[in-house]
């Protein structure tokens, strides 16, 4: 009897010293020895920013996990580990999720910790990772948009690249017209890729009126893009393989696609998987619509700190390191084809090296100098994951011709409001 | 379509093996070569049907880079990579394939083995002992066998993410060692294969109950072998729960992480190397399955011949 | 003492005998299948709310029967009913019917080689379901399909993955995966008719097919009609095939099956709407299999 009664007190004493230390606030910032920092992602480099780190920093060991690209799986993952209190003190979140983990309540501020190193980035780019001035996590990279093309054939078949959308279609009919195998380009039928697109015309998906949502994927502006998609389709202009496939990137190597309009990581996705076109390739500017010099952007994350990391300081420390460490940033701009989002990767060299696969062009100059003109005001909703997957089914449908891009757009609008009003946000019309 | 159907047709095997099998070739019936060579041909067209889909897994993971998806899709490739494809599946992402395969292997092997016994005992006692409460709970267990695994997949999600068990060994591993199918099977066959007598003598003995179970189950032994294999396959083929569940690529058995791979379209992880993944994790199914073959021809229907 | 307070201090004993037996498989029994479908139940009745933009969390508050209402209005939800319903009538009759006949003549006297063709036809249900579908996948995917490039080569154009086709490549996979098994199934239960069975009717000049159509598949109705109700429970779960399809098939929607329908709540956060179209659909499951058992046992009897 007194043996299991001591025990029990042991086992007591075990629990409160165990619960002290998960309770106690400042055990992040008075951590001694070295700490553990678990980090999920999927975007190619970041494994090797990490071993950067932990070779020359013994004190805050940052353990890399790589998951399933985020629209996939990897952001249901991120999801399930916070509700179970497993979630790792990092993740890769794309800026469009960053208002659904926000809504899910699954970040944590970290404004104080990144206050010192605001100035180090533009100040529209903390908009991504925060509400109200708040900071959750620290941008990455942003992802500006421009045409990559295939310039042997351009030019074999002398046809001029294309400045505006009007002189795009001209040209995808000469493409045809050049070899009756071949296409301009792939449909964009991802709904994210596709978001590029409207960014660039100035038709936004969601807008902030007082302490409500309003959705406007529905709109003119909306529907004028999804119709310049669709016309170029439904007259054969365009291939409408699905995005990211094997099928894509073989007709990218043998010369049945000419071009892709595309965010600048597309650099690696061709350089990667069209081996064979090596040394074929150039970048020129994104297509306009007629003499309004906006771009779009694609894509472009941040380094988010999740709910229950233990040691947030220590976690945004990294953050902020892979974000503006010369070393780091251009790791990730030659793996991951990023255009850095803080200033001084901005002012990295690697952006000024020219690429060996684009005929050395210095391909990141261009996104440099045209990631002032992306409207740094586009605005994402906190049900992204409902948005992305009605607009992708609907999307998904426009190739077999089971649907059209208006179609798509009033399918996700009706959807989205749906889900907005299904999950308690306030919806404004 | 994939776990109930696993757990199907109960009573089948062990009704077979009880029975006397039927010589195959009857005396009296003389077959005209005509006949015998429609037969053949209808049942190696479907052979054939059953088996390009597996040749083509065989063949496309000996193929170099490059080649999977030109040239004949159906025969080899320039040269035989299937060692170099092996070793590149081995080291992506740090080994974490081995891994896979253990967490796998661990899954349907330790959830096979807790849930046969735990459904033998229960079964045991369900046909021996006549308590109180005894066909309620086998109404209870014996609905839950219509009951698919998958649509319960999600209720057991919410329910372990509100305690926190998602992302877990053990919230993949509890759901795999209950299986109301074997509790079935056991009931059935403890009923027919271990005599009353054994238990009165064994009590008279003073034996103690699990003392008396030990014994009577050797006698059950073909049904737990059956609700073994069911439950192995069930456990090694699930996708739906573990991908739900688990959030650590390091907890994942090879189902799921040869999905997420899958996902990656084809980089960093290439599609041969996603190919070749899948072809490895089904040599341990099938030999499973081969030797199950032979358990069910032999064991099970000619073991009862005596 | 009475006669009944012996039997009731005989059936406490056996209680007390039994408990240890069957308390391990019962507790986790509850654990796995009664909580969660309870729990599943209660948050069907219930909705978040948040305060204006909502980025700062969510509480949970009585809906009533708002998620249920939901359910029947969704279109999608019920579209993925109707599809599954569909694969379905068309798969389960194909498969089954394929399996009756490869039973039957593995079993008749005139094959030869039964021992390959057996393992040949077994092998599929070895391939868990998400390979087999990955594999089919690469065998459908347009372009890079060697089955379309053979097509292709003779001047055939073919595709599996334009919407009318879809249901029929899922359809395909199903029935390749599952046929051997059944197949197995039929043919235990035929080996299991006696040998005298057969012989007499035999000297009735009742042998070859005659005998197979009307002795033996009437003396297999049992097994045959649990393979009917496990085979008709198996597709409405379906997920793994149309879900790893989708990778070559875009048009193929996210909420093409009801699980993948309330999967896709579950990744929108919309947990208590998930739950909902999980009842839903653990419903239909119930009441489709009470309804088959009972038509069938009608059946046996007759």
């Amino acid at each position: 009897m007194v043996k299991r009664t001591a025990r029990l007190i042991a086992a007591a004493v075990a629990a409160g010293v165990a619960l002290a230390g998960c309770g106690s606030g400042d055990a992040g910032t008075q951590a001694s020895g070295p700490v553990d920092v678990t980090f999920w992602g999927w975007a190619a480099g970041y494994d090797k920013s990490v071993a950067l780190w932990n070779e020359s920093h013994p004190d805050i060991h940052v353990k890399y996990e790589a998951l399933p690209s985020g629209g996939q799986t990897g952001y249901d993952k991120m999801l399930t580990a916070a509700k179970a209190g497993t979630a790792p003190c990092l993740a890769q979140v794309g800026y469009e999720t960053f208002s659904t983990f926000l809504a899910a309540g699954v970040l944590q501020d970290v404004s104080q910790y990144v206050k010192p190193q605001r100035s180090e980035f533009p100040d529209w780019v903390w908009n991504n990772v925060g509400v109200n001035g708040a900071a959750y996590g620290v941008p990455v990279d942003t992802a500006p948009m421009a045409m990559f093309y295939r310039a042997d054939l351009f030019k074999s078949a002398n046809i001029a690249i294309p400045k505006t959308w009007d002189e795009f279609a001209t040209a995808a009919a000469a493409v045809k017209a050049a070899n009756p195998q071949a296409r301009i380009m792939n449909l964009p039928t991802d709904p994210y890729l596709y978001s590029g697109f409207a960014w660039q015309h100035g038709a936004s998906w969601f807008g902030v009126k007082g302490d409500s949502w309003t959705v406007s994927i529905d709109s003119a502006a909306n529907a004028e893009v999804g119709q310049y998609w669709q016309g170029l389709f439904t007259q054969g202009l365009v291939t409408s393989y699905p995005a990211f496939d094997a099928a894509l990137y073989s007709a990218w190597s043998k010369g049945e696609v000419w071009s892709e309009v595309g965010p600048v990581w597309s650099a690696s996705l061709i350089r990667d998987n069209a081996g064979d076109s090596a040394g074929k390739w150039s970048v020129a500017p994104m297509p306009r619509w007629g003499t309004t010099d906006a771009v779009g952007n694609s894509g472009g994350s941040s380094t988010a700190v999740m709910k229950g990391c233990k040691y947030p300081k220590q976690a945004t420390e990294f953050a902020l390191w892979m974000s503006t460490n010369d070393q780091s940033v251009s790791n990730l701009i030659a793996s991951a084809a990023i255009l850095p989002a803080s200033k001084s990767g901005l002012a990295n060299a690697a952006l000024d090296k020219p690429e060996s696969y684009y005929g050395g062009q210095a391909i990141y100059q261009l996104f440099r100098d045209e990631a002032p003109k992306v409207n740094p005001n586009w605005q994402w909703g906190p049900v992204m994951s409902a948005t992305a997957a009605s607009l992708g089914d609907g999307l998904g449908k426009v190739p077999t011709k089971g649907g059209t891009y208006q179609d798509a757009l009033s399918g996700a609008q009706k959807s989205t409001l749906s889900a907005l009003q299904a999950q308690g946000f306030s919806v404004s019309k | 379509m994939t776990t109930t159907l696993q757990t199907p047709a109960p009573t089948e095997p062990v009704v077979t093996a009880t029975r006397r099998r039927r010589p195959r070739t009857s005396p009296l019936t003389t077959v005209n070569p005509a006949t015998r060579l429609l037969v053949l041909l209808i049942m190696s067209l479907f052979a054939v049907y059953f088996l390009v889909p597996v040749w083509w897994l065989v063949v496309s993971a000996t193929k170099g880079q490059g080649e999977l998806f030109s040239g004949n899709g159906f025969w080899f490739g320039g040269h035989f990579a299937l060692v170099d494809n092996v070793q590149t599946l081995f080291r992506a992402q740090g080994g974490i394939y081995s891994r896979w395969l253990l967490n796998s292997l661990l899954y349907a092997v330790g959830g096979g083995l807790v849930s046969t016994l735990l459904a033998s005992m229960c079964g045991y006692a369900l046909a021996k002992f006549s308590f109180p409460g005894r066909e309620a709970v086998f109404g209870t267990v014996l609905a839950a066998v219509l009951l698919p695994a998958p649509v319960l997949a999600i209720p057991l999600y919410l329910v372990f993410s509100y305690t926190g068990t998602v992302n877990t060994f053990w919230s993949v591993f509890i759901p795999s060692i209950v299986s109301p199918f074997g509790v079935y099977l056991s009931r059935i066959y403890a009923a027919s294969s271990v005599p009353d007598q054994l238990i009165e003598a064994g009590r008279l003995d003073g034996a103690g109950e699990f003392r008396i179970f030990t014994i009577g189950v050797r006698l059950m032994a073909p049904a737990m072998v059956t609700i073994f294999l069911f439950q192995f396959v069930a456990i090694w083929t699930n996708f739906l729960l573990p991908s739900l569940m688990l959030a650590d690529t390091s907890l994942q058995p090879v189902t799921v992480g040869l999905v997420s791979w899958r996902e990656l379209q084809g980089y960093p992880i290439s599609y041969t190397t996603v190919v070749t993944g899948a072809l490895v994790s089904v040599i341990p199914v099938v030999a499973m399955f081969l030797s199950l073959q032979s358990f069910w021809s032999k064991g099970l229907a000619t073991g009862a011949v005596k | 003492m009475s006669h009944v307070t012996i039997r009731r201090r005989g059936r406490a004993r056996e209680l007390r005998r039994a408990a240890p037996f069957v308390l391990p498989f019962l507790v986790l029994f509850v654990v796995v299948y009664l909580i969660p479908a309870g729990y599943s139940i209660a948050q069907s009745f219930f909705a978040v709310k948040r305060s204006g933009l909502g980025l700062g969390g969510a509480e949970t508050v009585f809906a009533g029967l708002d998620n249920y209402t939901r359910v029947f209005g969704d279109g999608e939800f019920l579209g993925s009913l109707g599809r599954v319903a569909f694969i379905g009538v068309i798969q389960v009759p194909v498969m089954l019917g394929i399996a009756l006949i490869l039973a039957l003549l593995i079993d008749s006297s005139v094959a030869t080689g039964r021992k390959f063709f057996r393992v040949a036809y077994f092998l599929p249900y070895g391939l868990p379901g998400v390979i087999a579908a990955l594999v089919w996948s690469f065998l459908y995917a347009p372009t890079l399909s060697p089955i379309t490039r053979l097509f292709a080569s003779m001047g055939i154009h073919v595709s599996f993955v334009t919407d009318g086709a879809l249901p029929f490549s899922i359809a395909n996979i199903l029935t390749w995966a599952w046929t051997g098994y059944n197949t197995i199934l039929i043919f235990s239960a035929l080996q299991a008719i006696p040998e005298e069975t057969m012989e007499a009717a035999a000297l009735d000049g009742c042998s070859g097919w005659k005998a197979a159509l009307l002795i033996k598949v009437p003396l297999i109705r049992p097994a045959l009609l649990l393979t009917l109700v496990f085979s008709i429970i198996g597709t409405a779960q379906l997920y793994n095939e149309p879900v790893t399809m989708k990778a070559v098939a875009p048009n193929l929607a996210s909420t093409y099956t009801p699980i993948m329908a309330a999967l896709r709540s579950l990744s929108a956060n919309d947990f208590n709407y998930a739950a909902a179209q999980s009842v839903v659909l653990g419903a239909v499951i119930c009441v489709l299999s009470v309804l088959v058992f009972r038509a069938s046992a009608r059946s046996v009897d007759s």
